[in-house]
């Protein structure tokens, strides 16, 4: 039978427009944080890149030792690969899912605060953390002076040297002052006779943003230069320290030492460059490449200028902060100060289970009394020179246009490295681009 | 929508006396019933391209006129046209050489995979087996971008393949992908590789369609080889010929996985590409209007370039 229209109830039109709609609200609603019911815990959200390997493993551990021992806040882990990390950051916030509690890499701290993500550190935490860590570890968590979260993982960056290829080329240490940098890199440097490297004096690799950018922002800092201004809205690196920098990288090119086309990260381990500039986290690879030739690696302090000049270089970290969308800010503050600054007993050493974490997955934190106690005896000695710059390292710049700043900086110096700009012009180049683009980002 | 009345019907319900209105009234519904059940057929249809083609266009446009960082909706603050002058001040990479670039690409890609198709797709309809030849060429295509990538940049490395051979002749060694004067040519090469068995399918289909008869007449008139190539078949082809520039004219000019693989735009900005500098400018630097002025400006080079090729298709007697 038909029904009569006119008379009450959902019609096909109604029907029709209230699946569609049923469907958008059921798929757009926001996570479940907890049951909402009285008296059922709260749970939290940590996104992070610890997504495969140990370093998931590392972070279960304490997480799961957080959820046995806390019945009112639970913690529950997502993770996606590095690559995926910030666009995740940005698809979930823009849904209305952004995690309670966020791992950014401090670079985009910048940009993540400037967009609103990140909630400052209640005063206790921001002044535990000024009092917990390091300069370059607290400033790489800071954004205009206010502290975002607490730092992780802190990378310094070194010079990483292979022992054999330096004795056989009748070289008796790791060089301390740039001009013995350029006598070890040239002496060797060796080619077959198509031109093919066969062994790199000193590896600038365009692998990627570590690699070019970081080891030119370490030599620039251990210069005594700067990236970027103090307010951080325009580069510096047309000063001499910079200057100098790109001439040093650029004979090293023009003269056969470097040969910027080689992957450094394998050729490294392969026995086939003498020297580079990276940071702390590649030794727990190298051990694992390398076997026992890891034993041929050897770790010194980023060359200076001259003899007798001040030390620096360049430290990069991230930090776990909390969501300005999250609707438990203390509870996640409270687990991030139980899981940064809470003790517990890690090689003998009390440190914090942060520290513990980081170390054993060959990382370091920014806590130089942890680093001390839990790299002390027994520990790889290549990792004490990264632990020793926590205390001179320059944090990496990570002011709103950060990113970009250092993808255009990272474009010039590859194309000095390949002929395609001079010291000056890619000097003057990267000034105008990152001007440019920076002065848009405030 | 159905129109089911007939022509006869059609005109007797035109010229029926007033009097006959409450069954003209019941023809209307039932046309009216009719459109609404043709709409509903539709509306999949128009709800699938309204969500995924025209919301966000139109998200889109708004954000080339806006700022946005891409994390709250909320925060979407118009700019005017700020974003599109930005893409064009001094300073800016956007026109050179990123768009430089971009054309480059293209061009290359389409002038190497239109060449190879056609020498390819002729060579191929001689020869017995056609459909395993066919088959040969067409295995890129079914491949991933990010495996063809990697294959030809170890191919590329100064101790791969490419150099390898190059070694045996005696030749030194480049970088390839390293040096910025062949780092672009390097990547058109295995572009125009990965996409030539698409332009071969379509050519060899062509060739099939040309009568036997125009080749049966030169053969008696005594052209020779080239002469039929030049005369019958190119001309011939060119509907294949247009289908072919055109579309892959768009896949170059939209290209993005391919460069991301293997150089990241770089050494430099050597293969910096129009869409791998959206894709940062959105996802790395958060600058959602900015990719989103130069989706605009790419959208109205892709425009012009297929426009410009239907117009020297049509002039040479193509009714595209």
């Amino acid at each position: 039978m038909r029904r009569p229209s006119g008379t009450g109830g959902p019609s096909r039109r109604h029907f029709a427009l209230a699946l569609p709609s049923a469907l958008l609200v059921s798929g757009c609603a926001g996570p479940r944080r907890g049951s909402g019911r009285p008296g059922d815990p709260i749970v939290l959200t940590l996104l992070s890149h610890y997504a495969s390997g140990e370093l998931k493993e590392a972070l279960r551990g304490p997480v799961d030792e957080w959820n046995a021992t806390h019945d009112r806040v639970k913690v529950r882990t997502k993770a996606v690969e590095f690559t995926d990390l910030l666009t995740t950051f940005m698809v979930r916030q823009a849904a209305g899912q952004g995690a309670d509690i966020l791992h950014p890499y401090c670079l985009w701290n910048g940009q993540l605060v400037r967009a609103g993500v990140l909630r400052p550190a209640p005063p206790g935490h921001a002044e535990e953390i000024r009092r917990g860590y390091g300069r370059a570890a607290v400033a790489s968590a800071s954004v205009g002076g206010t502290v975002y979260g607490y730092p992780t993982e802190v990378q310094t960056y070194a010079l990483y040297y292979n022992r054999r290829l330096l004795r056989e080329a009748g070289v008796a240490g790791p060089p301390r002052t740039w001009p013995e940098l350029e006598d070890t890199a040239y002496r060797t440097t060796r080619r077959d006779r198509y031109g093919n490297t066969l062994v790199q004096g000193f590896g600038l690799s365009t692998a990627d943003d570590s690699t070019t950018v970081g080891q030119t922002l370490a030599l620039l800092n251990a210069a005594g230069g700067s990236f970027v201004s103090g307010d951080g809205r325009r580069t510096v690196i047309d000063s001499p320290a910079g200057r100098a920098v790109f001439a040093l990288e650029h004979r090293l090119v023009a003269r056969g030492a470097s040969d910027p086309g080689v992957n450094v990260y394998q050729a490294f381990a392969s026995g086939q460059v003498a020297m580079v500039v990276s940071a702390g986290w590649w030794t727990g690879s190298l051990k694992s490449l390398m076997g026992k030739d890891y034993g041929d690696v050897g770790v010194a302090p980023v060359p200076v200028p001259a003899a007798g000049d001040e030390r620096a270089t360049l430290a990069t970290g991230f930090m776990l902060g909390v969501n300005t969308a999250s609707e438990h800010p203390d509870a996640a503050w409270e687990f991030l100060r139980w899981l940064n600054a809470g003790r517990v007993r890690g090689r003998g050493a009390p440190a914090t289970r942060m520290s513990v974490l980081q170390v054993s997955v060959g990382s370091l934190t920014g806590r130089a009394d942890d680093m001390r106690g839990l790299l002390g005896e027994g520990s790889d000695p290549n990792l004490r020179p990264f632990r020793d710059a926590l205390a001179y390292a320059v944090p990496e710049p990570n002011g709103p246009g950060a990113q970009q700043a250092k993808s255009l900086l990272r474009k010039n110096i590859e194309a000095l490295w390949t002929g395609q700009q001079s010291v000056d012009e890619a000097l003057r180049t990267t000034r105008r681009q990152v001007d440019q683009e920076v002065s848009r980002s405030w | 929508m159905v129109n089911t009345l007939t022509p006869e019907a059609a005109e007797r319900a035109a010229h029926r006396p007033r009097s006959l209105a409450p069954a003209a009234g019941r023809h209307g519904r039932a046309r009216r019933r009719q459109a609404v059940v043709a709409y509903l057929f539709l509306a999949p249809t128009l709800l699938f391209f309204a969500v995924f083609l025209v919301l966000p266009l139109g998200f889109a446009l708004l954000l080339s006129m806006s700022r946005w960082t891409g994390f709250r909706l909320g925060d979407i603050d118009p700019v005017g046209l700020d974003n599109f002058t930005g893409l064009f001040a001094d300073g800016s990479t956007f026109l050179a050489p990123i768009l430089t670039n971009t054309l480059l690409f293209a061009l290359g890609t389409v002038a190497l995979a239109l060449a190879g198709s056609v020498l390819v797709a002729t060579c191929i309809d001689r020869l017995r087996f056609q459909g395993l030849w066919r088959t040969l060429y067409f295995l890129p295509i079914v491949t991933t971008v990010v495996a063809v990538g990697n294959v030809w940049k170890y191919m590329y490395e100064p101790g791969g393949l490419v150099n390898g051979v190059l070694n045996a002749l005696g030749l030194g060694s480049t970088a390839f992908l390293q040096d910025p004067d062949t780092a672009l040519p390097s990547v058109v090469v295995v572009q125009a590789w990965a996409t030539v068995g698409s332009a071969i399918l379509v050519l060899t289909a062509g060739l099939k369609s040309v009568p036997q008869a125009y080749y049966e007449a030169a053969a008696l008139d005594g052209a020779g080889p080239v002469t039929v190539f030049r005369r019958i078949t190119l001309p011939l082809l060119r509907p294949s010929l247009l289908f072919v520039c055109i579309t892959q004219f768009l896949s170059g000019l939209q290209s993005f996985a391919l460069i991301n693989v293997m150089t990241k735009g770089g050494p430099g900005d050597a293969t910096d590409v129009a869409a791998l500098e959206m894709y940062r400018q959105a996802f790395s630097y958060g600058d959602w209007g900015t990719a989103s002025a130069a989706a605009f400006v790419l959208f109205l080079v892709v425009l012009a370039v297929t426009l410009a090729q239907l117009w020297f298709f049509r002039r040479k007697g193509e009714d595209a």
